[in-house]
């Protein structure tokens, strides 16, 4: 299971806690902490691993990574903080009401966006698929700011890593294509993962009979996932990923719902 | 970084900038040193045939657990690298863009390390 989790997140750059802590607290009976503190390992060794191919292929924009790193981490404290105000239940239609309506929009463009020169954080990446080197701008970057504030706020607020969003707001709103989006989305969950991994850990809810064999699994499958994601067309990682928003979606309408978690 | 678009389909191979080659470089390492001390726990976890342990080691009794060569402080240390490698990227991020004299993504980068840790240190209390 981890070696699969690792495939996916890192080849969406996503990092699969909405499924992963359901699934390690129903079918292995993993209590629900534990259950967190395992899938946020998890989240960082996908990271990890699947960085070390992302960078050296140039697909990760790193001052961009870190540029939005600034305001998910913020958003992200800031909404720990704040979580006990606003009612969970409220919060999880709302995630769930969300992501549907970014699948549909990620959908509604049909393939990737069309690279721009906009002259701000500029990269470039050889793209295996087109056999062509992309070169793009960033558009919009004080509102993808924002909205990573938002991103990260809700990350804080329920638990979750927050990638889901991330990665629409990059790629649909900012221009970035989506690979380079998903490379950069992937070096994001890291961050992010590693601060709340450090208080797990510090609280006693690390489990090494769950978090060792899982970490393991993660690295082998996350050396897979960004070959994958290197080497399929933008519209066929687009669809997959529409795919997996929405069974996000549905994880979460069940949450708010009370069943399962 | 900057191959012109008609050599690039020859030049497949990035050429890596500074700040690429620290990333990849900490990950690697944080990596390798992790699974290395994850399998020698569950080595010794196999030679003394106790299994995987339950729960992790505090890190104030590392240091003694460690010497005792008990199987839970190495993978207890496997899971701190994992976990403190980030960290670590971000801070490696730091110095690459101080060496650049990359003053707005110092401040950026800086400010990013610091959130993480205050982030620890609130979840603390």
């Amino acid at each position: 299971m981890a070696f699969v989790a690792g495939v996916f997140g890192s080849m969406l750059g996503v990092g699969g806690g909405i499924i992963m802590v359901p699934m390690l607290s129903m079918a292995f009976g993993v209590p629900i902490k534990v259950a967190i503190a395992t899938s946020i390992v998890c989240v960082i060794a996908t990271s990890s691993m699947a960085q070390i191919a992302f960078v050296s292929r140039g697909m990760t924009n790193v001052r961009l990574g870190m540029l939005l790193e600034v305001a998910t981490t913020v958003g992200a404290v800031v909404g720990g903080v704040t979580a006990v105000l606003i009612d969970g239940r409220v919060l999880q239609f709302c995630f769930a009401a969300v992501l549907v309506y970014v699948a549909w929009q990620m959908n509604r463009h049909g393939g990737d966006v069309t690279p721009a020169r906009t002259g701000v954080l500029e990269a470039n990446y050889y793209d295996p698929a087109t056999r062509r080197d992309v070169r793009y701008g960033v558009r919009r970057t004080r509102l993808g700011f924002v909205l990573s504030l938002g991103a990260g706020n809700v990350s804080g607020l329920l638990g979750v890593g927050g990638g889901a969003f991330k990665v629409p707001i990059m790629n649909l709103l900012m221009g970035v294509p989506l690979k380079a989006t998903i490379a950069t989305s992937n070096l994001m969950i890291g961050v992010t993962a590693a601060a709340s991994a450090a208080i797990f850990y510090g609280r006693g809810y690390m489990d090494p009979y769950y978090a060792v064999p899982a970490a393991l699994g993660i690295l082998v499958g996350a050396r897979l996932g960004p070959r994958l994601a290197v080497r399929l067309s933008a519209r066929a990682l687009g669809i997959i990923f529409q795919v997996v928003l929405l069974v996000f979606a549905v994880m979460m309408l069940l949450r708010g719902l009370g069943l399962g978690l | 970084m900057n191959v012109p678009p008609e050599q690039a389909s020859v030049a497949r191979a990035h050429v890596m900038e500074p700040g690429e080659r620290a990333i990849r470089w900490i990950l690697l390492c944080g990596i390798a040193v992790s699974v290395a001390l994850m399998a020698a726990g569950l080595v010794l976890g196999i030679v003394r045939g106790a299994g995987l342990p339950r729960g992790v080691v505090p890190l104030a009794e590392l240091p003694r657990a460690l010497a005792a060569l008990r199987p839970a402080a190495y993978l207890s240390l496997g899971l701190i690298v994992l976990i403190g490698t980030p960290f670590v990227r971000v801070a490696g991020s730091l110095v690459v863009f101080v060496r650049q004299r990359d003053r707005r993504y110092v401040l950026v980068t800086a400010i990013v390390l610091l959130v993480m840790c205050l982030g620890v240190l609130l979840g603390k209390v």
